[in-house]
């Protein structure tokens, strides 16, 4: 009966290994395809690179497995194709990441065939394997010495690890894993059931492991010397048959960790990592963050071979290889890679179950442990669900001494696993191995779980992280849509051909408000809070989204959006402004649309990586914008805000407002010439006015008059706003009345304020965006919904305006200044249109960092009467 | 045109590793059926137990390949005598042959008035102590 089933499975091996060649096949084909896919190509132009790890890795199997058929006859009908299959793929995977390693992965491989081939013909190998088991022990401890004497590490820095010659690097902890099983399946073949205690019949394994354990910790490969004590524990339950030995892998991580913990920086760093790796995002966890931002890239299947980005990942190709295949084929994908491995680690412990001598039992057990433990350590530790350990993935990792262990350790497996015996093992003899294989069965169902959440439910907030830098390369293949004022001149736009598309900003004074995007400093300005606009994302229907994701892994082309943005307002603000250090905000006190946002000094977008540092380091500060983002002191300012809390409550102040002659003192004085005609003390900004009107005034209904006024909150807004003042406590007001004119605000806020006194009384909520090009190719508004909030009543604004107008009929404005924490003078100009103006109801705002009332009245009066005649 | 080629040939990709994995999958099924079949087909010669202690005797015939003797009701062979262990020791079929090991019994377990320490084949007719029971094994060979 057994003998029908075996040549029943046998019959079906040929057809897995077919499957195997096809399924590579295609995804041979798709990887040189990928080129000509991301720049949208009409011809087929495969990249033939792509078909030399394929064929190598043909020929290799091909006689390898003619090899196999002839000398194993009876062999396990799993274990060959599953590794062929997954040898493969490791290897297409490493040359798509990177060709020049691939080519090395592929000379290793050949040197792992060679092996595999003589190995195969050695008939007494198992005899020899066990026989010398302390030569082999020895030869293996031996070369790590090796490494503390003449070690070196490939990058140059880090632990030295490997052994060099002729520029190639072996690093021997790598066979040794394997060397250290044989020689646990010999010495626990031989013990005989004496009358010795359990530990004296375990005492050289435990010596020889600690030795082995303390070599790799000296020499800080933690990863593999943890992989040894787990290793060794599952070795023992197996030969034991005592369960209760499992719980010391959970015990030696916990008492490891801790002590690790405080001993070595690395484990501590790890573990401080995994715990929280979002933390230190950009740190120490970049390369975890951004594994993690892989697999929602991926999702479930996959953003296509060769289509995704996953070298964003630090070293993708050794110690992240797991996330760059699931980015690259998706959920699907890395399931069938799990569930690969798994198939390996289940036959493999069947084998030992069923074969014929105990050493070959062992062993078996030991490989199957060695593949299954390594996959979960490192796959676990890419999803986060265990601190990071920097051991391989076998048959995908980039590494030689690697890959050459994997293929001897499959050869081993497939010599046993032709010699079955008779009978099958007892029942209790086989329970360990049930206990295992499940634990194991448990363990990848973690993993896949873990998959899951971070591939699909946790997609959409992976993917929408600041880390997350694929946009980058979107915006190289995709063009982001224009940047256009509100009659349609163009501000920013995309430029260059597919694969190279720039990012242009044609009218550089508003750099400070469109921002930039640029995959060294990323995103800024407009170009990050419309990024779903101009990137495509919205304002698009699904079927013209699914198009361009699913064939090129590619957002389809941005959306185009109109600002309101009036460009001679802006360029009339730019020129009045020039060199003069400050902020200009003229918006419709109606709707809240921004006509004009000057920030001097500004910088120019297209030449940031020129000038980055220099910018940055620029002491007056020409990338923040002043409009949202500068903290100005009020001053004088005071005045306005004083009176509007006079006219709203009447019953704020004690008797009359106090008459406030004009030019009391030098700076007000200044404002009445600049104006060239006579301005009251409350209008001029005098100090006196200001100082007698907070006096006056009961300090709990003022600071809520300000707080109303939005001065204690950032506005919502399109550009990144501040709230520079918090409420302040009315009792500090009482005692102290003039902190009143340290309150601060930046010039939107006193723009808003301005429109709510233009706009009876009414704030509105700013804009900077106009309208959207939608699908039928009309411009559509954007539906910001936010009504007007009344902060004054209609009659006191009315007032408010009568005392601010002076002779004028159709402007009202007031100047102020402000002494700055450095003890400069910064001038202030705020006004609007009063009731006899028939057109658009407008409110300006003007802050200049030096004493200048002239130009702050020439920018104010001029931009005010510019709008009458556009 | 590549990136439609490119749709066609990533789909095939993943079906056919998906056909890599349904075929590998389904064959282990196969086989662990078939494993299970095979077993339930071995042919194990019945083993017949009679004991006598005091004035209590007891026989019992088994057609399972492992027997278990011991005073816990969760034994095969349950025997109420304090000199019996709970789990006292166990007769299993391997490799043609019924064996006989004493599960570190407090009175331990005699065969031919030997202590056993390791498992040891038993034939027909063999007698065996259980702290103060003695067995007798008959065992009936598979026509």
């Amino acid at each position: 009966m057994p003998a029908k089933t075996a040549t029943r499975s046998h019959l079906q091996q040929p057809r897995l290994l077919a499957l195997a060649i096809l399924f590579l096949f295609f995804l041979t084909a798709a990887l040189s395809l990928a080129d000509g896919t991301r720049l949208h190509s009409e011809q087929l132009q495969p990249d033939w690179q792509f078909f030399i790890p394929f064929f190598v890795w043909l020929g290799g199997i091909l006689v390898l497995n003619k090899a196999v058929r002839r000398k194993l006859p009876n062999r396990d009908p799993w274990i060959f194709p599953t590794f062929a299959a997954l040898i493969g793929w490791g290897l297409l995977t490493v040359w798509r990441l990177s060709p020049s390693l691939g080519q090395k992965q592929l000379g290793w491989y050949l040197l792992g065939c060679v092996i595999f081939w003589l190995g195969l013909n050695i008939n007494r190998l198992s005899y020899l394997l066990k026989r010398y088991k302390y030569v082999w022990l020895l030869i293996g401890l031996s070369l790590i010495g090796l490494t503390f004497l003449v070690g070196v590490n490939p990058t140059g820095a880090g632990p030295q690890l490997w052994l060099s010659a002729f520029g190639f690097y072996f690093q021997p902890s790598e066979p040794l894993k394997l060397l250290i099983i044989i020689y646990l399946a010999a010495f626990f073949a031989d013990q005989i059931k004496p009358n010795i205690t359990l530990l004296a019949s375990i005492f050289p394994t435990l010596i020889v492991t600690a030795i082995a354990g303390f070599l790799l910790i000296v020499q800080r490969d933690l990863g593999t010397a943890s992989l040894f004590v787990c290793l060794y524990i599952l070795m023992l339950t197996v030969t034991t048959q005592k369960r209760r030995f499992l719980w010391l892998i959970p015990a030696a991580a916990i008492v490891a960790g801790g002590i690790g913990y405080f001993v070595f920086d690395v484990v501590r760093a790890r573990i401080d990592i995994w715990l929280n790796p979002w933390a230190q995002a950009s740190g120490s966890a970049y390369q975890l963050v951004q594994a993690q931002i892989a697999l929602a890239a991926g999702g479930l299947a996959g953003t296509g071979p060769g289509l995704g980005s996953p070298l964003f990942i630090p070293v993708a190709v050794s110690d992240f290889i797991f996330p760059a295949v699931a980015e690259e084929t998706g959920l699907l994908g890395s399931s069938a890679l799990m569930l690969l491995m798994m198939i390996l680690v289940v036959r493999g412990i069947s084998i030992a179950q069923a074969t014929k001598t105990t050493f070959g039992r062992y062993l078996a057990f030991g490989i199957s442990a060695y593949f299954g433990l390594q996959t979960f350590f490192i796959v676990a530790g890419n999803l986060g669900l265990l601190p990071l350990t920097g051991v391989t993935l076998p048959f995908f990792s980039y590494g030689g001494s690697s890959l050459v262990t994997n293929l001897i350790a499959v050869m081993l497996l497939l010599k046993i696993s032709s010699e079955q015996a008779a009978e099958p093992l007892p029942e209790p003899a086989r329970r360990p191995y049930r206990w295992i294989a499940a634990i194991f069965l448990g363990l990848f169902i973690l993993v896949l779980a873990a998959s899951s959440w971070l591939a699909i439910f946790r997609q959409e907030e992976l993917l929408a992280k600041p880390e997350n830098p694929r946009w980058a390369v979107y915006d190289r293949y995709s063009p982001r849509g224009k940047i256009l004022s509100q009659s349609g001149e163009e501000l920013a736009v995309t430029t260059g051909e597919i694969g190279n598309y720039k990012r242009e900003v044609l009218v550089p004074s508003l750099s400070n408000t469109i921002g930039y995007t640029s995959g060294l400093y990323g995103q800024d300005g407009l170009e990050l809070s419309q990024y779903q606009w101009l990137r495509g994302y919205s304002g698009r229907s699904y079927d013209t989204l699914w198009k361009p994701q699913l064939l090129y892994n590619q957002p389809p082309p941005g959306v185009d959006i109109k600002l309101t943005i009036n460009t001679a307002l802006q360029s009339t603000a730019d020129t009045l402004l020039g060199d003069a250090k400050g902020a200009v905000v003229l918006m419709n006190a109606t709707t809240g649309e921004i006509y004009a946002l000057a920030s001097h000094p500004y910088y120019d977008a297209n030449t940031l990586t020129e000038n980055w540092e220099q910018l940055r380091q620029d002491p007056d500060a020409p990338m923040v914008n002043r409009t949202t983002q500068a903290a100005y002191p009020l001053g004088t300012l005071v005045n306005s805000l004083g009176l509007a809390t006079y006219y709203n409550h009447p019953q704020s102040a004690e008797g009359v407002l106090p008459v406030a002659a004009s030019g009391q003192d030098m700076y007000c004085q200044a404002a009445s010439e600049a104006y060239g005609e006579e301005l009251n003390g409350y209008q001029g900004g005098c100090e006196q006015a200001a100082l007698a009107l907070v006096q006056n005034l009961d300090p709990v209904i003022f600071v809520d008059q300000l707080d109303a006024f939005g001065l204690f909150t950032a506005p919502t807004f399109s550009l990144r706003t501040i709230a520079p003042a918090t409420k302040p406590d009315p009792a500090v007001l009482e005692t102290k009345p003039l902190s009143a004119l340290q309150i601060q605000a930046t010039p939107l806020q006193m723009a808003l304020v301005a429109a709510s006194i233009t706009n009876d009384g009414l704030l509105p909520s700013p804009r900077l965006r106009n309208t959207y090009l939608s699908e039928d190719g009309k411009w559509t508004s954007f539906r910001e919904g936010v009504l007007p909030v009344r902060v004054i009543e209609s009659e006191a604004s009315a007032r408010l305006r009568a005392s601010l107008a002076g002779n004028n009929e159709t402007f009202w404005f007031q100047s102020g200044h402000a002494l700055t924490r450095d003890g400069k003078i910064l001038t202030w100009y705020i006004g609007g249109t009063t009731e006899n103006w028939v057109a658009t109801p407008l409110a300006i705002a003007v802050a200049i960092e030096s004493n200048a009332p002239d130009l702050a009245q020439t920018i104010g009066s001029s931009l005010l009467s510019l709008y009458a005649d556009e | 045109m590549s990136a439609t080629v490119g749709l066609i040939l990533r789909i095939l990709f993943l079906a056919f590793l998906y056909a890599f994995l349904g075929l590998a999958i389904w064959m282990l099924w196969r086989s662990v059926g078939s494993k299970q079949a095979s077993q339930g087909n071995i042919a194990i010669p019945s083993l017949t137990l009679s004991t006598a202690i005091g004035a209590e005797s007891k026989t019992q015939t088994f057609a399972s390949n492992e027997v278990l003797i011991g005073r816990s009701q969760e034994c095969d062979f349950v025997l109420e005598d304090p000199t019996v262990s709970s789990r006292h020791a166990r007769l299993f079929y391997h490799l043609n042959q019924w064996w006989f090991e004493d599960l570190k019994s407090t009175n331990g377990s005699y065969l031919d008035g030997i202590r056993v320490e390791e498992p040891i084949v038993v034939k027909d007719n063999d007698e065996f102590y259980c702290g103060d029971a003695i067995f007798t094994i008959s065992i009936k060979p598979v026509e």
